[in-house]
């Protein structure tokens, strides 16, 4: 975003889009830590379990939910070699798409997409399904994202069995 | 199959398994027929049943299940499929239903297994209900509201079973008087591994270090010390923790309490609380022991309980095939805890376990890693599991967990019965009343 300080009453939709193709793209190329510069302080990035997708993840057993702390360290150690299930990185190659603004508060935008998300390691190949929620906050700099919820598609997490790096 | 398949020597303190157990097709149905016949299997716990005519739909033991309250209120367990020609009767994840009606020809069953209803009974000479009566249903004991079921008929009751084992069951429901329950959200995942080898890591200490070392380095940037670094006993556990075995091949290790990583003031109040309620009812050993040890334990053959006190885990592990396993695991927590503290555990407990945790994916990494490596199980035939063995007492990096667990394995499959190796260790007062 250019110019004018962009508020949630006037963001377009391939504004949001370019914001979520670029999480994407950073996702993909493994550069984390300017991913994560991506989230508010008080963010939370979250995944319902599989078989209560429309569940809090705060007062539930899901199986993510991260605040700020929580996610740094997840990247910090994502980034050693002794992140063993993700060294060497996983090739990931993600489609975000169906991309809706659902909402618009004072101060942030709920949004939803769909994701697929190919993954390669080892000789294995596994694919990920679901659907993205955000609230993200326009500012001076572009979007931050305040809470990102990836909801997986599966009813149980096979054949991939694990979620070792960042849906 | 290779005779033995467990080596115990005694005098050279040497425990070796034929990895040919965790590869062969054959090894994998007489598991099924000798181990998860006549063992007692965990089906799920009272409070994923609430209300009357609850249900939830399962595989236990390689068998599709309906664990249900009937109409009466009564726990059941009836076994998934129509007398007719086999179909599952029932065919949802849970819910609610007082009939359960096989959709392919349309036979009808009471929730509590009784055939009602047929289509055009009148076609049939002798009534089918008659002749079947209705859904299979096993036999079903519990524990404190932990329900497991036996298929088979001369099984030793529950009780029996478990043994002094059943502490390490009070120990986590006794937290609070009004017991736990089990939380919404399940995780449920497969691996591509032999299902004994999720069985050992479960309740192995001596790989935290080399597999966990991130786990850990974050938990030190975060002002979280490992226990393992003190050095005082806590009710006779030193700070290296303890190996323990039980008869019928159920294990723990105990180890120091880990603190309680990231809680806020109100956590803390809230679990000073519980404590000081458990000292009431139970006195400061048994206390002691519920709220600053913890426990990974796995009940033979299959059902595991991670209690770091603050944050507790049911995990069960059925074989799929010999190389796929699928994890069920719950979360299980003090009834009546306040919104914040219940976040609390969840998150804590988060951090580490499940398939997308900070830790797990790498003990799934090593496992799936272990059975690529059991391709060369002509040219190198045996897996070492005698860490510890000939201590007098076994720390908690020891193996004694996993070689009690090997020994009721190969009493149940080849019938030879290897003696234990040390004496049960309680770390509470055991004179002190309990809340069972
Ligand atoms: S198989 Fe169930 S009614 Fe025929
Ligand atoms: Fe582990």
């Amino acid at each position: 975003m250019t110019a004018a300080t962009p508020n949630a009453a006037t963001v377009t939709r391939s504004e949001v889009e370019d914001f979520l193709f670029l999480e994407s793209a950073l996702l993909d190329e493994w550069r984390l830590e300017e991913w994560v510069e991506l989230f508010t302080l008080d963010c939370t990035y979250e995944a319902p379990a599989t078989d209560a997708p429309a569940s809090d993840p705060g007062q539930t057993w899901s199986l993510i939910h991260d605040r700020r702390t929580m996610l740094e360290q997840r990247v910090i150690r994502l980034k050693k070699p002794e992140a063993h299930a993700e060294f060497p990185h996983s090739q990931t190659s993600r489609i975000v798409g169906n991309v809706r603004i659902l909402d618009r508060g004072p101060d942030a935008v709920s949004v939803s997409a769909s994701f697929l998300v190919s993954r390669m390691k080892a000789g294995k190949f596994d694919q990920y399904a679901g659907h993205y929620y955000y609230a993200l906050v326009p500012g001076a700099d572009g979007f931050k994202i305040r809470r990102k919820k990836a909801v997986l598609a599966h009813d149980r997490l096979a054949p991939q069995g694990k979620i070792s790096f960042v849906l | 199959m290779p005779d033995p398949l467990v080596i115990d020597n005694r005098k050279d303190s040497l425990f070796q398994v034929d990895r040919e157990v965790f590869t062969s097709q054959e090894v994998f149905e007489r598991e099924r027929e000798l181990l998860f016949g006549p063992s007692w299997l965990y089906v799920g716990h009272e409070s994923e049943l609430p209300e009357r005519n609850d249900f939830r739909t399962r595989d236990v033991g390689g068998r599709s299940i309906i664990f249900n309250r009937d109409r009466r209120g009564e726990v059941r367990v009836l076994l998934n499929t129509c007398l007719h020609r086999g179909a599952s009767v029932c065919r949802h994840p849970a819910g609610k239903a007082k009939i359960f009606t096989c959709f392919y020809h349309g036979w009808a069953y009471r929730n509590s297994g009784e055939l009602v209803n047929v289509p055009s009974a009148e076609d049939y000479a002798a009534s089918p209900a008659d002749v079947y009566g209705g859904l299979h249903t096993p036999r079903i004991e519990s524990y404190r509201g932990f329900w497991f079921v036996n298929f088979s008929g001369d099984a030793p009751d529950l009780r029996s079973w478990l043994g002094t084992a059943t502490y390490l069951l009070d120990l986590a429901v006794d937290q609070s008087e009004d017991g736990i329950e089990v939380l919404t959200g399940t995780h449920n995942y497969e691996l591509h591994a032999n299902w004994k080898l999720l069985v050992e890591n479960s309740v192995d200490g001596y790989h935290a270090k080399s597999v966990h070392h991130t786990y850990f380095e974050m938990m030190m940037e975060l002002g979280q010390t490992p226990p393992m670094l003190g050095d005082a006993d806590t009710n006779g556990v030193p700070p290296a923790g303890l190996g323990t075995e039980f008869d019928n091949g159920h294990a723990t290790l105990i180890y120091p309490g880990n603190g309680l990583p990231l809680a806020n003031e109100n956590v803390v109040r809230n679990l000073a609380e519980l404590r000081e309620k458990a000292v009431q009812r139970c006195g400061e050993s048994y206390a002691t022991a519920v709220f600053d040890l913890a426990r990974n334990s796995i009940f033979f053959p299959n059902f595991v309980l991670i209690d770091l006190n603050f944050g507790m885990i049911l995990r069960t592990i059925m074989p799929v095939a010999p190389d796929r396993t699928e994890v069920t695991s719950w979360h299980i927590a003090p009834r009546g805890l306040d919104g914040e503290s219940l976040q609390y555990r969840i998150d804590n407990a988060l951090t580490f376990w499940g398939p997308a945790g900070l830790a797990t994916p790498d003990d799934v990494e090593a496992l799936e890693q272990a059975q690529r490596g059991f391709t060369a199980r002509n040219e190198v035939r045996w897996s070492d599991i005698s860490k510890g063995l000939g201590k007098a007492r076994p720390a908690a990096n020891d193996e004694l967990q996993m070689r009690a667990w090997w020994r009721q394995w190969n009493a149940l499959m080849t019938g030879e019965r290897l003696p234990r190796e040390v004496d049960e260790f309680v770390p509470f007062d055991t004179r002190t009343p309990q809340g069972a």
